[in-house]
């Protein structure tokens, strides 16, 4: 279980990583990148396989204790959480679809402020925004590489649903858990002792004092980050969506097909991107 | 002993001279990235982050004292590269220095190859201590005369004038390069270079600046496929038609141009068999060679990964001859070195002139003489607190764990800020150039 949790720190930091490069001065260094998405990659197969460890053992307790949990939460566990999510995203997909538009404002005033803030490097701020950068680039990837996920292409109309609206509470910075993800939290929480050091859980300890809610943020970012590992799954393509030498409406467009409108404010990224 | 350039170990290594400000607060241009002997060693050039190149010039000694040992000044200093922008890609390109590689002389003037990420100019510094005096038409400060007055002609003769260096970029290689560049090397033909970016490698001709070939391309096709990249090139010294690479998956693939024009096959394949014992998240970042060099006498090349540096014998490729481990015991730190971005470091090596010392830096500007022909190793510091003219060094020891014992540094108490990435080692002599952040170090061997 340790392994986990290294993993997904590893995971995280990685994350934090690439997210940082493409604002560097000099562009994105190939070559760091390309190590940083392989260390993800070597996490993401520890995470998985632990992962999968926990679940079949979590299934079986579930299953002796009878009514005390939903049939459709010893489902989940089974697999991926992105399927989790998905399963509670569109049970309440409705009542987003009239935020949306609110979000998307938010998201991107967020994305400025990750911007801005890049300036000033006190940790707590760093950490923030590698939380929020974490999700950005969860979002972000999850635009532009459905279409190629290979692995596991249940999954792929459901990635772009379930980074924005896990991106979203997150986004704007405040605590709000939409109550579906209550009642998988409680689970998540046995099944992962502690995650310590995690700079996503260390900033919603700062922002919320509920305790349940720490979870459900920690089961947030834990879901996000699977997410972006099953999109790494078969290769770099995480990094790098299209080869460099298609144009940059090639990747808009791509973009707009997966995901909503509020997803168009990715284009600095995916233009980085295309320039390689 | 001296001027052999050999004897890691039975040399003392003694301070000659720091250069650069004194102060901790370290101007990010000040960084120097890149440290370079010419092919005599009378010139010591170094590049930094803010695109200047720097020229020490070796004084000729002074033959009644022989205490004095010879040191190096300044003699050249100019702004190489600027801070550039990318239109179309909407990116900065940094102006930083990334590598010097002189030309072997030819004439009285200096050619030296500098380059940054995108860009390689070849810079000429010439040497000029007589300027003409005695126009017809023009008075000493430049003024006209007027013609009128001047009833005698007289031939203008070149008198002795303080000596003035100066450096001019005779040639500009640019817009070869999509990804960043990371080696240059000179051919022993003295007519062409390599340059090597992340995923190809460009062959030049030193006179002509709009066009060059494509050597290597390891650029998939789909991007996404992408596993390793180029990360560092060299000619050999001797043979002009042989180059290596390195990868950042520790490989280095040996290439013969005459084989074909694209050398995508590569000759020979140097690849060590990855210890399972050893694996962890890290080890592909660790197993990334940052750094590659051929002997001087051509039958050897000396990798540099994270931890280790390894001799290769050219004519095997199963495994290297002989590994060196510089600094084993962050083996176990790798996670927190991954958090603070330090096992992304690039460290240089360097051979000695005759092939039996090699050096490679380290932390808490730590650097490391790896004798081969005794199989010793020393390690030893650049500090501000051991420069007294003429100091020996004191090897330094760190201690892994367990009882800290005296005069031990904890691997703890390591300052991974100081950090000692490019070395240079005197081709004939046993001076070393040290670059720590934002100083040079120069020490020499002890002379009783």
């Amino acid at each position: 279980m340790e392994y986990k949790v290294e993993a997904h720190r590893i995971m995280s930091i990685s994350l934090g990583k690439i997210y940082n490069s493409r604002v560097q001065r000099g562009g994105i260094k190939l070559h760091k990148n390309l190590l940083v998405s392989l260390v993800l990659r070597s996490a993401r197969q520890v995470y998985l396989s632990d992962y999968y460890s926990g679940a079949c053992l979590n299934a079986a307790q579930s299953e002796r204790e009878g009514n005390e949990w939903d049939i459709t939460d010893s489902e989940r566990e089974k697999f991926p959480p992105s399927t989790t999510e998905c399963d509670r995203i569109e049970s309440s997909e409705e009542p987003q679809q009239n935020e949306r538009p609110e979000k998307e404002r938010e998201y991107r005033e967020n994305d400025d402020e990750v911007k801005s803030d890049q300036a000033d490097c006190t940790s707590t701020l760093q950490q923030e925004q590698k939380q929020n950068s974490s999700l950005d680039s969860v979002a972000k990837v999850s635009s532009e590489t459905p279409p190629e996920t290979i692995d596991e292409p249940k999954e792929s109309p459901s990635v772009s649903t379930v980074a924005e609206s896990d991106s979203s509470p997150e986004a704007d910075g405040e605590s709000h858990q939409p109550p579906k993800t209550h009642v998988c939290s409680n689970r998540k929480r046995s099944a992962e002792k502690t995650e310590s050091g995690d700079l996503p859980q260390k900033r919603t300890k700062v922002a919320s004092s509920n305790a349940k809610e720490d979870e459900e943020a920690e089961e947030m970012d834990t879901s996000n980050v699977s997410n972006l590992i099953t999109i790494f799954g078969s290769s770099f393509s995480g990094l790098l969506s299209k080869d460099g030498a298609k144009p940059e409406s090639e990747a808009e467009d791509s973009g707009q097909i997966c995901c909503d409108q509020m997803l168009k404010n990715l284009n600095p990224w995916s233009t980085a991107i295309v320039a390689f | 002993m001296a001027g052999a350039g050999g004897g890691g170990n039975d040399v003392q290594w003694c301070f000659s001279q720091v250069k650069g400000a004194i102060d901790d607060d370290v101007a990010e241009a000040d960084i120097i990235s890149t440290v370079e002997f010419n092919h005599s060693g009378e010139l010591l050039a170094t590049g930094d982050k803010g695109g200047r190149v720097v020229i020490f010039q070796q004084e000729t000694e002074n033959k009644s004292q022989p205490q004095c040992r010879s040191e190096y000044n300044v003699y050249s200093t100019f702004q190489s590269h600027e801070p550039e922008f990318d239109y179309l890609k909407s990116l900065e390109i940094e102006e930083k220095i990334n590598k010097i590689r002189w030309l072997p002389q030819k004439n009285a003037a200096q050619f030296l190859l500098s380059t940054n990420d995108k860009t390689i100019k070849l810079w000429k510094i010439s040497e000029r201590d007589k300027r003409p005096e005695g126009y017809n038409l023009k008075e000493e400060d430049g003024r006209y005369r007027d013609a009128a007055t001047i009833t005698t002609l007289r031939v203008p003769v070149f008198r002795p004038m303080d000596l003035m260096v100066e450096a001019s970029p005779r040639r500009v290689f640019a817009n070869a390069h999509t990804y960043h560049i990371n080696s240059i090397s000179v051919n022993s033909d003295n007519e062409t270079y390599l340059s090597a970016d992340d995923l190809r490698v460009n062959l030049w001709h030193l006179e002509i600046t709009d066009r060059s070939f494509n050597i290597v391309d390891i650029k998939p096709a789909n991007m996404e496929e992408l596993t390793e990249v180029i990360t560092a090139a060299e000619f050999h010294p001797h043979q002009c038609n042989t180059f290596v690479y390195s990868s950042s998956k520790g490989t280095i693939r040996l290439c013969d141009m005459r084989a074909s024009a694209l050398c995508d096959k590569h000759s020979k394949l140097f690849e060590e068999p990855e210890d399972p014992s050893n694996r962890s998240f890290f080890s592909e970042i660790i197993s990334s060679i940052s750094d590659v060099k051929f002997s001087h006498n051509g039958r050897y090349m000396m990798t540099r990964d994270y931890l280790s540096v390894k001799i290769w014998d050219l004519n095997m490729e199963n495994r290297p001859v002989e590994t060196y481990q510089v600094h084993e015991y962050l083996r176990s730190k790798l996670c927190s070195l991954y958090e603070n971005d330090c096992i992304f470091d690039k460290f240089e090596c360097c051979w000695n002139g005759n092939d039996s010392v090699v050096m490679t830096g380290s932390y808490n500007n730590f650097f490391r003489m790896l004798d081969r022909s005794q199989r010793r190793d020393v390690t030893l510091e650049a500090s501000r607190e051991s420069c007294k003219p003429r100091q020996v060094l004191k090897p330094r020891r760190v201690c892994a764990g367990g009882k800290r014992k005296k005069d031990e540094i904890s691997v703890d108490s390591l300052d991974f800020n100081k950090k000692i990435l490019h070395t240079a080692w005197h081709p004939q002599e046993n001076i070393i150039a040290v670059a720590t952040t934002n100083n040079l170090y120069i020490f020499q061997e002890k002379v009783n």
